[in-house]
C-alpha cells in the first residue's frame, strides 16, 4: 500500500477548500447576525431614546402647567417665568435642554444658545437642508413627534446627529421641544461593529491557523508514510537486488557444474577413445593418423576453453574446498599474473559457511584485488580471514596510493564503477546480516567485511549431521563397529 | 602379450568418478596394460567408502567433484581406515589448493584427468610402490609454490572437524566413534590431534572455542 503524492495533493486543496467554505460561510452568518443584533439594539436604543424624550416633555410640561397665560395677551412676566422654568429645565450634564419657539419660528427659549432668543429662525437649515424649526413646529401641530438633524452639541461644541422631541402648548401657542444627541448612540454601534469586525478577524486567523495546521500535519503525515514507505520499498528493493543476484550465481553454478561435470567428462572420454584408438592401431602395428593427433590436439584445447569458461561462470573449489582455499587459489593466480605478492592468513576450521555466504565473500576478494590491478599500484596485498568475537571478518589490505589518489590520475570511470561494484558488494555483505567497511588514504586501501557468527553457526553442524548417515553406511559392513540401526542407502 | 605378465604383480584399482563415460574411456585404455585390474567402479564419495571397504584395492583412482561427498572427503575417511589402499586423486581440478588438501587428506598422489593413459598406468605403478606422484604440470607448479606446510598443517581435516563438533556437543570418544563407525583409537588420535592443531588442552576450551568460531551453534 503506497500513498501517491497525488493523493496527498487532493488531502491539501480539500483542506483549502473546506477552510475557504467554512471561513464564508462562518463569517457572513456572523456578520448577519451581527448586522441584525446591531439592528435592534439600535432600534432600542433609539426607542429608549424616544421614551426619554417623551418622559422629559412630559416632565417639563408639568412642571410648567401652573403658569397659564391670561387672555389673548400674554403677560410678559409670566412668558418669563416660563423661559426662566425652561432655562433651568436641564438633564445629561450641558448637553439636555428644553427650547421653545412660538409658531412663527420666533425663538422664545434656549438656555444654551441665549443669542437666538427674540429672533425668527423660520428658515433655519442644517447642514444637509432640513428646514428644522419649520418641520419641528410641524411635529408639534400635529400632536407631537420625533425629528434627526444635525446641531451643535454644547457639552463640545460640535456638530453632531441630534434627535428631538416637539409637542405644542396650545395655551402659548409655543412648539415646546428637546433633544438628544445621538452621537453616543453612533459611538456605541461603532464599538460594537469594531467588535464584531475584530471577531471576524479573530475567526478568520483561527480558521487560517487551523487549515494551515492541518495542511502541516498531513504533510508531516504524509512524509512520514511516504519516508516509511520508502524505506520499506528500499528494503524490499534491495532483497530483490540479492535475490537475482543469489539467482544468478546459482544459474552461473549451475552452468559452471554443467560444463564441469557434462560436457568436460565427455570430452574426456572422448579423449580417452582416441587414446584407446591410438592404442589399438599401435597394437595392430599400424601409424596414428595425422588427423587423430589433430583432433586430439584441438580436443585439449577444446577441454582448456570449457573448463575456463567453467570456472570463470563459478569457482569450484568454492564447493569442494571451502572459502579459505578458494581465496588461497585466486590469491596464487593473480600474484602469478600481477607479480603482486599476497599474505594469506586462514582459519584453522573449514567448510563452515553455506554457499551464498562464500560466494559473497569470494566476489568480494574477486572484486578488490580486480581494483588493486587496475587502480591501486600497489607492491604487497594482505589477505586475513579469521574469526574472533563472533563475527567472521575478512580484510583485504593493500600497499598502494587509495582511491582518491587513484581518482586524480585517472578518468573517472573506473573509480565509479568501482563505488557501483563496492555499493553491490556492501549490499551482498548487508544481506547476510553484516556490513562492509572501506578505509583509504594514500598509504593504502583496507575493505573488511564482517559476519556475524550467528549467521552460518548451524551449518557445519547440520552438514555433519547430515553427511553422518551417509558417512557411518559403509560401515555397518565393519564387523568391529557394528550399528544396529545403521542403513545402508545405495545410489 | 597378455600371457606373458601373468606372473606379475596385478595392481586391484577401484575406479571413482561420477561419469560413466570418463569410467568406460579409462576402462577401455587401461585394459591394454595387463598388470592393471579394475575390480570395481563407482560414482560418488560415498559408496566408494563401501566399495573399498570390501574390495580392499590397491589403489583407488579418485575424482573430486562428485555428488554425495567429494572425493577429498572419501579420501580421509578411506585413508583413516584402510593403511593399504592407496588414493590416486584424478580430477579435473589443477589449482594447487585441490593438491594440498588431497594431501592432507592423505592421497599419495594428484593427476589431471586429460593425462595420457601411459601416465595414468605410471601413476597406479608409483603410488602402489609408496611413492607420491604429481601431473608433471603440477608438478611444476608444485615446485614454483611450495606447499605451505605448517599452516595447511594446523588446519583441522573434515574429519577432526566433525569429530570436534561432536566431542563439543558432550558426546564421549566411545559414543563419537559409534557415530563415525570408527574404533575408539582413532577418535583419540583425532582428539589428540585436534588440541595439537588447536593448541588448546581442556574440553571446556575446546567448546568455547567451536562456538566462537561457528562451529557449532550456542
Amino acid at each position: 500500500m503506497i500513498l501517491p503524492l497525488h493523493l496527498f495533493y487532493i488531502a491539501v486543496v480539500q483542506v483549502i477548500l473546506t477552510s475557504i467554505v467554512i471561513f464564508f460561510f462562518v463569517t457572513s452568518e456572523y456578520r448577519a447576525l451581527s448586522n441584525y443584533n446591531l439592528q435592534t439594539l439600535k432600534t432600542f436604543l433609539m426607542n429608549q431614546k424616544k421614551q426619554e424624550l417623551q418622559n422629559y416633555t412630559s416632565l417639563a410640561r408639568a412642571a410648567i402647567k401652573h403658569i397659564h397665560p391670561v387672555g389673548d395677551n400674554k403677560n410678559e412676566t409670566k412668558q418669563e417665568a416660563v423661559e426662566d422654568l425652561l432655562n433651568q429645565l436641564l438633564y445629561n450634564g450641558d448637553d439636555g435642554y428644553f427650547f421653545a419657539y412660538d409658531d412663527q419660528g420666533v425663538n422664545i427659549a434656549h438656555p444654551k444658545e441665549p443669542s437666538r432668543i427674540g429672533k425668527n429662525l423660520w428658515h433655519l437649515e442644517d447642514a444637509q437642508g432640513i428646514k428644522l424649526i419649520q418641520l419641528l413646529i410641524n411635529n408639534a401641530k400635529i400632536g407631537g413627534g420625533f425629528l434627526q438633524y444635525q446641531w451643535k452639541k454644547p457639552s463640545n461644541q460640535q456638530i453632531s446627529d441630534k434627535m428631538s422631541y416637539s409637542t405644542y402648548l396650545e395655551e402659548w401657542q409655543w412648539m415646546l421641544g428637546t433633544g438628544v444627541y445621538l452621537d453616543d448612540v453612533t459611538q456605541q454601534l461603532a464599538t460594537l461593529q469594531q467588535k464584531i469586525d475584530q471577531h471576524i478577524n479573530k475567526t478568520k486567523q483561527i480558521i487560517l491557523i487551523i487549515s494551515l495546521s492541518s495542511i502541516f500535519v498531513i504533510f508531516l503525515l504524509g512524509l512520514a508514510i511516504n519516508l516509511s514507505h520508502k524505506k520499506k520499498a528500499d528494503k524490499k528493493i534491495n532483497e530483490l537486488g540479492q535475490k537475482i543476484v543469489n539467482l544468478q550465481e546459482d544459474q552461473h553454478r549451475h552452468i559452471s557444474r554443467e560444463l564441469h561435470d557434462g560436457i568436460i567428462q565427455i570430452l574426456v572420454s572422448i579423449q580417452y577413445s582416441i587414446e584407446a584408438t591410438t592404442i589399438l592401431l599401435k597394437h595392430n602395428k599400424q601409424d596414428k593418423p595425422n588427423p587423430l593427433t589433430e583432433a586430439e590436439k584441438n580436443l585439449k584445447i577444446a577441454i582448456q576453453e570449457v573448463r575456463r569458461i567453467s570456472h570463470n561462470l563459478h569457482p569450484r573449489i568454492l564447493d569442494e574446498l571451502g572459502l579459505s582455499a578458494a581465496i588461497a587459489a585466486l590469491a596464487n593466480d593473480f600474484s602469478k599474473q600481477t607479480k603482486i605478492k599476497i599474505s594469506l592468513t586462514k582459519p584453522k576450521l573449514r567448510k563452515l559457511l553455506p554457499d551464498n555466504i562464500n560466494i559473497s565473500l569470494y566476489r568480494v576478494v574477486q572484486e578488490s584485488l580486480i581494483n588493486i590491478e587496475k587502480h591501486a599500484k600497489a607492491t604487497h596485498v594482505t589477505i586475513d580471514l579469521a574469526i574472533k568475537n563472533k563475527w567472521l571478518t575478512l580484510t583485504i589490505t593493500d600497499n598502494g596510493i587509495g582511491f582518491s589518489a587513484s581518482k586524480k590520475n585517472k578518468t573517472s570511470a573506473p573509480t565509479e564503477s568501482f563505488g557501483i561494484g563496492l555499493r553491490n558488494l556492501t549490499e551482498r555483505i548487508e544481506y547476510h546480516c553484516g556490513q562492509l567497511d572501506v578505509c583509504t588514504s594514500n598509504q593504502g586501501t583496507t575493505i573488511k567485511a564482517n559476519i556475524p557468527i550467528h549467521v552460518f553457526a548451524q551449518h557445519f553442524n547440520s552438514n555433519a549431521q547430515k553427511n553422518n548417515i551417509q558417512k557411518s553406511s559403509p560401515l555397518a559392513t565393519d564387523p568391529a563397529n557394528t550399528l544396529p540401526d545403521d542403513t545402508i542407502k545405495r545410489t | 602379450m597378455q600371457s606373458s605378465v601373468t606372473n606379475e604383480h596385478i595392481t586391484t584399482v577401484l575406479l571413482v568418478d561420477d561419469h560413466p563415460m570418463v569410467q568406460d574411456g579409462l576402462t577401455a585404455c587401461l585394459s591394454y596394460y595387463p598388470d592393471i585390474n579394475i575390480i570395481g567402479t563407482t560414482q560418488d564419495g560415498k559408496s566408494a567408502l563401501t566399495m573399498a571397504l570390501t574390495l580392499k584395492p590397491n589403489v583407488i583412482l579418485m575424482d573430486i567433484s562428485m555428488p554425495d561427498m567429494n572425493g577429498i572427503d572419501a579420501t580421509e575417511v578411506i585413508t583413516e581406515q584402510l593403511t593399504s589402499t592407496k588414493v590416486l586423486i584424478f580430477s579435473m581440478h589443477d589449482s594447487l589448493e585441490f593438491v594440498n588438501s588431497a594431501i592432507q587428506a592423505g592421497a599419495s598422489g594428484y593427476i589431471l584427468k586429460d593425462t595420457g593413459s601411459a601416465e595414468v598406468y605410471a601413476a597406479i605403478k608409483a603410488v602402489e610402490s609408496g611413492k607420491i606422484y604429481f601431473s608433471p604440470s603440477i608438478a611444476a607448479a608444485l615446485a614454483d609454490n611450495p606447499l605451505e606446510e605448517e599452516e595447511e598443517k594446523s588446519k583441522l581435516t573434515m574429519r577432526e572437524q566433525v569429530v570436534l563438533a561432536y566431542i563439543t556437543q558432550g558426546l564421549s570418544n566411545k559414543a563419537v566413534a559409534k557415530k563415525l563407525g570408527i574404533s575408539f583409537r582413532t577418535v583419540e588420535a583425532h582428539r589428540r590431534n585436534i588440541k595439537t592443531k588447536l593448541q588448546i588442552e581442556c574440553l571446556a576450551d575446546l567448546i568455547r572455542y567451536a562456538v566462537n568460531n561457528g562451529l557449532i551453534d550456542s
